[in-house]
C-alpha cells in the first residue's frame, strides 16, 4: 500500500508540505514568539527561513524554492523597513534558501546523513545571510563594513540555531515516518 | 521567579492578522484579481527603481489617487506608515550623516556639495537626496501593499496567481500547485496558531519559562526556542501527511485540469487599467534615465 499510494501522491505531497510549511513561516513571523530572536545590537536574529530549508531537505530543490519564495512575498509585504520593502532584497534571496540547501544534502548524503542535514542548514541559512545583505549592500541600503559586522553578529548564531532545528526535526521526521507514535504535542 | 516577567499573549489567534480586507465595493476591488496583480506589480516596479525626487512625487500623488479610487480610508492607507515611523526616523538619520560610500561618489558629476560638516559627519546634497527618495519610496510601497491587501480576499489572491501563472503552464511551471500552496499556507495557519498554543500551554505545564528576556540574554532565548519549534515543525509535517492521504482519497492529483466554481469575468476595463499602468510605468523609467 505505502508503495502505490506514494507514487501517486508524490505531486501532491510536494504541494501540501510547501503550503504547510509556508505557513509555519507566516505564523512565525506573527507570533511574539519564535519568529525572532531579539539581539542586544536591536536587530532580531530570524527563524523564518527555516522552513524553507526543511522543505527543501525533505521534498526536494522546488519544494524549497517555493517555500522560500513564499516567505520572500510574506515578508515583502509585512515589511516596515526600507530594506525589506525593496523587492530585490526581500523576495529574490529567499527562493535560493531552500535550492542551496537541498543541493548541499544531496551533496553529501552520501557520507553521513545528519552531517549532511546540518551542513543543509548552515548552507542554507548562510545563503540567505549573504544574499540578502549582499544586495543590500549593491542596493546602497548598507555599507559593505556594517553588512560585514551584521553577518557576523547574526549570521552565525542563526546558523547554530537553523542547525539544531532543523537537525532535530528532520532526524525525528524520519523516524517517525517509519515507526509512528509518540507525543501529540 | 524573584523577578517580574513580561509574558506574551496565549491566544496566538489574536496575532494572525492577514490582510484586513475593506470591502467598499470600490473600482479597485472589483477589478480581475490577475490584473490587480499585474497593476500592482508594475507599480512595485515602478517605486523600486525609481531614482529622482521628481518621480517619487508623482508616484506620491498616484497613491493618492489610488486611495481615493478604492474608497479605502486614509487613516487605514497610513496605518503602515505609521509603524514604521521609527525605523523610518532612524534611517533618515543614519542615511544623512553616514551615507553608503557609493553614494558620495555617485554624484552626476562625480561631486556632491557640502552643506554641513562635523568632524567625519558630512551632509552633502546626495545624501539629503538619497533620503528623501528612500522615505518617498518605503511610503510608497507601504500604501501599496495595504491597498492590495484591503481590496483583495485571500481567495482572490489565490485565483490571481493561478490565472497569472497559467500561461507558465507551457513551460512546466506548476501554476495551479503554486495557487494551492497559498490557499493551503492561508488555511492553515490559524489552525497551526491553534496548535502553537497547545505547545507553549504543554510545555509550560513541563516547567517550561516562555517569559520575554531583554535582549543580552539571547542564548537563553534560543534555548527556549527549541521546546516550541521542534514540535511545531513535527506536528506541521504529521498534519500534511494526513492532509496529503484525505487529498488524494478524494481524488486530487494535481495535474489534471480542474474548474473553478466561481469564475471571474474580465472586462474591458481591466484591460484599460493594466494599460494605464504600464504606460505610466515606463513613463516613469524614461523620466528616472533622463535625469
Amino acid at each position: 500500500m505505502e508503495t502505490s499510494v506514494q507514487s501517486t501522491t508524490v505531486g501532491v505531497r510536494r504541494v501540501v508540505i510547501s503550503g504547510i510549511m509556508v505557513a509555519v513561516t507566516v505564523l512565525l513571523g506573527m507570533l511574539p514568539v519564535g519568529g525572532f530572536i531579539p539581539f542586544p545590537t536591536g536587530v532580531n536574529a530570524t527563524t523564518l527561513h527555516i522552513p524553507a530549508i526543511i522543505g527543501g531537505i525533505l521534498e526536494g530543490w522546488q519544494v524549497g524554492g517555493i517555500i522560500g519564495l513564499c516567505f520572500g512575498l510574506f515578508s515583502f509585504l509585512r515589511a516596515s523597513t526600507p530594506l525589506f520593502k525593496d523587492p530585490l532584497v526581500a523576495i529574490l534571496p529567499r527562493i535560493f534558501i531552500g535550492i542551496t540547501a537541498y543541493l548541499a544534502y544531496k551533496g553529501l548524503q552520501r557520507f553521513e546523513e545528519r552531517l549532511a542535514i546540518g551542513v543543509a542548514a548552515g548552507v542554507g541559512t548562510a545563503t540567505n545571510t549573504i544574499l540578502v545583505l549582499g544586495i543590500a549592500v549593491w542596493r546602497g541600503y548598507l555599507a559593505p563594513d556594517l553588512a560585514a559586522t551584521i553577518a557576523v553578529t547574526h549570521g552565525l548564531p542563526e546558523i547554530v540555531v537553523a542547525v539544531v532545528i532543523t537537525l532535530a526535526v528532520v532526524v525525528a521526521w524520519r523516524q517517525i515516518a517509519s515507526r509512528r507514535g509518540g507525543s501529540s504535542v | 521567579m524573584s523577578r517580574r516577567k513580561r509574558t506574551p499573549e496565549w491566544e496566538f489567534l489574536r496575532y494572525v492578522t492577514l490582510g484586513q480586507y475593506l470591502p467598499t465595493g470600490s473600482f479597485i476591488h472589483r477589478m480581475h484579481p490577475a490584473f490587480k496583480l499585474l497593476v500592482f506589480g508594475l507599480l512595485v516596479a515602478a517605486v523600486t527603481f525609481s531614482q529622482t525626487i521628481t518621480v517619487n512625487l508623482i508616484l506620491l500623488v498616484t497613491m493618492v489617487v489610488l486611495v481615493r479610487l478604492a474608497r479605502v480610508p486614509v487613516r487605514h492607507a497610513l496605518e503602515g506608515v505609521r509603524l514604521a515611523l521609527p525605523a523610518l526616523l532612524v534611517m533618515a538619520v543614519f542615511q544623512v550623516l553616514l551615507p553608503p560610500k557609493m553614494v558620495t561618489m555617485a554624484g552626476s558629476d562625480g561631486a556632491c556639495l557640502s552643506l554641513w560638516a562635523w568632524q567625519r559627519f558630512v551632509v552633502t546634497d546626495c545624501s539629503l537626496r538619497l533620503v528623501v527618495v528612500s522615505v518617498a519610496r518605503l511610503i510608497e510601497l507601504i500604501v501599496l501593499t495595504t491597498l492590495l491587501t484591503s481590496s483583495t480576499t485571500t481567495t482572490e489572491l489565490a485565483y490571481g496567481t493561478e490565472a497569472l501563472l497559467s500561461p507558465c503552464r507551457r513551460l512546466g511551471l506548476p501554476a495551479h500547485q503554486l495557487a494551492m500552496v497559498v490557499t493551503i499556507a492561508l488555511r492553515f495557519v490559524p489552525t497551526l496558531a491553534l496548535q502553537m498554543e497547545r505547545i507553549v500551554k504543554a510545555q509550560t505545564a513541563r516547567g517550561a519559562d516562555f517569559g520575554l528576556d531583554g535582549r543580552w540574554r539571547f542564548i537563553r532565548m534560543i534555548r527556549r526556542l527549541l521546546p516550541l519549534l521542534v514540535p511545531l515543525f513535527l506536528v506541521s509535517l504529521r498534519r500534511s501527511e494526513t492532509l496529503v492521504v484525505a487529498m488524494a482519497a478524494r481524488g486530487y492529483t494535481g495535474n489534471a485540469r480542474r474548474s473553478h466554481r466561481i469564475r471571474q469575468r474580465v472586462r474591458p476595463a481591466d484591460y484599460l487599467a493594466l494599460g494605464i499602468a504600464g504606460a505610466f510605468c515606463v513613463l516613469m523609467f524614461v523620466l528616472d534615465f533622463k535625469a
